[in-house]
């Protein structure tokens, strides 16, 4: 019982930022129909800044996210506007080609730069434990947790009541429509595109403390995400928390009833289990 | 106000309006009719610049906005409501009059104007919380019409705005066009509806596959046979 609890409790932790990494990839799929194959490798370029910053300046990576987030949000900007941006509106397939092109070059640019070897970046919060009852938790879980929720919860709130958010739901319903009413569609693309990144960037360091992490992890990290996103619907907000939940909780328990390898495969064994009796994905209707 | 000189625009590089030229006074009330097919809503996304045309130009007060943007052009008060109303469904009544009001120009005043556009629909009003994408289709259009209110319109087109209402709706409607009118704001009113529009416009244009057929003052245009010729694309 105790194990259960604990794998539940590690699985909603560490899924709750799974559900923040697809956020992104959510309202990018929303508003310019990209489904970004580069996405883990963002993820890992963020982890990597971490390493780098802590390796040059002895910076813990939650002190790190201060400069990576603005960073990441600028490289997302202009790798938008200048690279995926006029491919939009091809064939999807062109698009998929250029962010997993794109997937490779970061890989091999962190590789370049950083070496082969696995590598850990400290945090001064690493090995704090909380212990709740007879379930213990790691305090960098416990922060993922609090700050990936918070950072939903702000996106909702920015979505519902702000000129931009609307904006970008305008875009997502009816982009022609969206654009007779004054608002610039590629530029709402890609600051959305923008915002995604930097949240990756922030999810970067979430995950990061205790966490092993090596240039060829990205993939793992888009798979993840893009499950996430389907689970949830695409584009549904709740359904892609929720996605989030289930990829991490079934991880967690792979983990920890089951072999190492075969605890990996779990999650993709749900998602299946999922889809085959909910093609449309978790959710009943669309919130956007 | 508005003048448009010799415009040729298509898409794929194949021609579908030849050589237009069209011109609307300040506070006139102008019909551009046409079949099916015609040319109108072309013309109309050429003057909101969702395309740009391949030449003549387009002058707003003046002003050459031809290579203008979509944005730029709504900033300067020229609002489109579209064919097929393009309420955003999943938003709220109150929300789709927020974004028609989203412009530079609309924004400070957007409190005020959507008490304007409230008392002019006061259907809306009891809607406010509802989203768009449930309204009945009379209901959406005028949703459309206030959401480009909105904006501030200076220059408003309407793209075919009877389209699939019932005749209580289509009558209802086309007496806010009328008191619009009345109340000084130029509007382009594109239609394939004849006899109405022959009735609440001023002047007409007939657009026959892309091209401008008959001009001049309703009645002109009405007891022009070629207007029914370019309808039955004789
Ligand atoms: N997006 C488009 N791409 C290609 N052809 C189009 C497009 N929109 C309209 N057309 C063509 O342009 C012509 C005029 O269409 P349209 O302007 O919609 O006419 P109307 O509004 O008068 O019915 C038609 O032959 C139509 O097939
Ligand atoms: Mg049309």
């Amino acid at each position: 019982m105790t194990e259960f609890m604990q794998a539940l409790a590690q699985g909603v932790l560490i899924g709750s930022t799974y559900g923040l990494l697809a956020l992104g990839m959510g309202l990018v799929y929303g508003v310019s129909g990209v489904v970004n194959f580069s996405h883990g490798d963002f993820i890992s370029l963020g982890m990597f800044m971490c390493l780098g910053l802590y390796s040059a300046l002895a910076l813990d990576p939650y002190v790190s996210a201060v400069i990576t987030v603005p960073v990441m949000t600028a490289i997302g900007a202009v790798v938008y506007w200048y690279l995926i941006r006029p491919m939009v509106g091809h064939q999807f397939l062109m698009v998929v080609q250029l962010t997993l092109g794109l997937s490779l070059v970061l890989q091999n640019g962190i590789l370049m730069v950083f070496g082969g070897q696995p590598a850990r970046t400290p945090s001064m919060v690493e090995s704090k434990l909380l212990i709740l009852g007879d379930v213990v938790v790691r305090v960098p879980h416990v922060i993922a947790f609090v700050v990936s929720f918070a950072l939903a919860i702000g996106l909702y709130v920015m979505l519902r009541s702000t000129d931009f958010g609307r904006s970008i739901r305008a875009v997502h319903q009816n982009a022609n429509a969206a654009a007779l009413m004054g608002i610039d569609v590629r530029w709402v693309q890609t600051l959305t595109f923008a915002l995604g990144i930097g949240l990756l960037a922030i999810a970067a360091a979430l995950l990061l403390p205790g966490t092993p992490i090596q240039p060829a992890q990205g993939l793992r990290y888009t798979v993840i995400t893009l499950l996430v996103v389907v689970l949830g619907g695409m584009t549904n907000f709740v359904g892609i928390m929720l996605g989030g939940l289930i990829i991490g909780i079934s991880e967690a328990f792979g983990t920890i009833y089951l072999s190492d390898t075969l605890g990996m495969l779990l999650p993709y064994g749900i998602f299946v289990l999922i889809m085959l009796f909910r093609p449309q994905g978790l959710t009943w209707s669309s919130s956007r | 106000m508005l003048e448009i000189e010799h415009l040729v625009t298509g898409y794929g590089g194949v021609p579908v309006l030849h050589d237009v030229s069209l011109k609307l006074g300040a506070g006139e009330l102008v019909g551009l009719l046409g079949a099916n097919n015609a040319g109108k809503t072309t013309l109309i996304n050429n003057l909101s610049g969702i395309f740009t045309p391949m030449s003549g130009r387009i002058l707003f007060e003046g002003q050459d906005v031809t290579r203008l943007t979509a944005r730029q052009r709504v900033e300067l008060g020229i609002v489109q409501v579209p064919e097929g109303r393009m309420v955003f469904p999943e938003m709220s009544v109150r929300e789709n009059l927020l974004l028609g009001g989203i412009n530079q120009r609309a924004k400070p005043h957007r409190a005020q104007q959507m008490e304007h556009v409230l008392e002019l629909f006061p259907r809306l009003r009891e809607r406010l919380g509802q989203k768009a994408g449930t309204l009945s289709g009379g209901e959406q259009q005028m949703l459309a019409i206030g959401r480009a209110l909105m904006a501030e319109a200076r220059l408003l087109m309407l793209d075919e705005p009877s389209l699939g209402l019932s005749p209580l709706f289509v009558q209802y409607i086309f007496g806010i066009i009328d008191r619009l009118h009345k109340e000084g704001l130029t509007i382009l009113l594109v239609e394939q509806n004849l006899n109405l529009t022959l009735r609440h416009a001023q002047r007409c244009y007939v657009l026959e596959r892309g091209r401008i057929a008959v001009e001049g003052s309703s009645d002109v245009v009405k007891n022009d046979p070629r207007t029914r010729s370019a309808y039955l694309g004789l």
